[in-house]
């Protein structure tokens, strides 16, 4: 079975960082990671590689994560990609907003590698 | 004057609850992002320049500014910290790296405060480095702000917010 494709969208590179080198502790083979800053950029790379998981951020310039999630549901071919938010914003409405969206899971900054192998784990179908 | 802000008023004539948030919300940052503990520090020594103020804006009813202030080599050691960096890395990421903290203390802190979580957004970090400067708010309101241990340095944590 070939590693999680992952794409991280943040538009900091530090914080795109921080997240990959999360994923990479969950003890979850992770394989080829993309990186994007924002959701138009994110739509690109879900378009033309083939992607497992993405973890996205909600601020960001440009498009932000609410509406990159938005747009990735209606895809001309769609894709079924979980997407989990990992932001700051962690307030109830914005919660509940993503998840009906589209998101599949929701981690508020700070966040340690087992709080993102939590969520990440039951949408990849794997067992540990 | 909206009614968050008629509600911030009554619940912070006393900004106690807000100071221990703020503390409370670097302690988790530190702990959880950079496997550091923060403590109360047994004296306040000036912040060697050149200084760093990362600051993020809080946005909405209710309004504010909520700042980082520490030297390069403590943003240094934060970027070594959260990215597993040494030296000359580190450096380069330690902007970047000090702006997310102050970020995501912001965040913690906004979630702490019932009359905050959704009664404002969060801007993206700006951060100055300089050997002499000053940073003024031409809001009025109310302000506290806090000195924190971390290592042999100290961090300076502030939130103010406008009424």
């Amino acid at each position: 079975m070939p590693g999680i494709r992952a794409l991280i969208v943040d538009d900091s590179s530090v914080m795109r960082k921080v997240v990959e080198r999360s994923l990479r502790q969950t003890g979850l083979d992770i394989g080829e990671v993309y990186n994007a800053s924002n959701g138009v950029e994110a739509l690109a790379v879900v378009n033309q590689n083939t992607v497992d998981l993405v973890l996205t951020d909600i601020n960001m310039p440009v498009m932000d994560g609410l509406e990159f999630v938005r747009q990735l549901q209606t895809l001309e071919t769609p894709k079924h990609i979980p997407v989990v938010m990992i932001t700051t914003e962690g307030g109830e409405k914005q919660v509940l907003e993503a998840l009906s969206l589209g998101a599949r899971g929701y981690i508020r900054k700070p966040f340690t590698p087992e709080q993102v192998r939590e969520q990440v784990m039951p949408l990849l179908g794997r067992t540990g | 004057m909206s009614a968050a802000m008629s509600k911030l008023n009554e619940s912070t004539l006393n900004l106690g609850p807000w100071q221990a948030s703020l503390c409370e919300a670097a302690k988790e940052v530190f702990s959880i992002m950079l496997g550091a503990e923060l403590a109360d520090p047994q004296e306040v020594p000036p912040i060697a320049a050149p200084a760093v103020t990362a600051m993020v804006g809080l946005a909405g009813p209710v309004s504010g500014v909520l700042s980082l202030r520490c030297s390069t080599a403590v943003c240094t050691e934060i970027a070594a910290r959260m990215l597993g960096l040494t030296g000359a890395d580190a450096e380069a990421h330690r902007s970047d790296a000090v702006g997310e903290t102050c970020n995501m203390v912001a965040g913690a802190f906004k979630a702490k405060l019932p009359e905050l979580q959704d009664n404002c957004m969060l801007s993206v970090p700006t951060v100055i480095t300089g050997d002499d400067y000053a940073v003024h708010s031409l809001a009025v309101g109310k302000r506290t702000e806090v000195p924190l241990a971390f290592q042999d340095h100290v961090i300076w944590l502030a939130v103010e917010i406008s009424s």
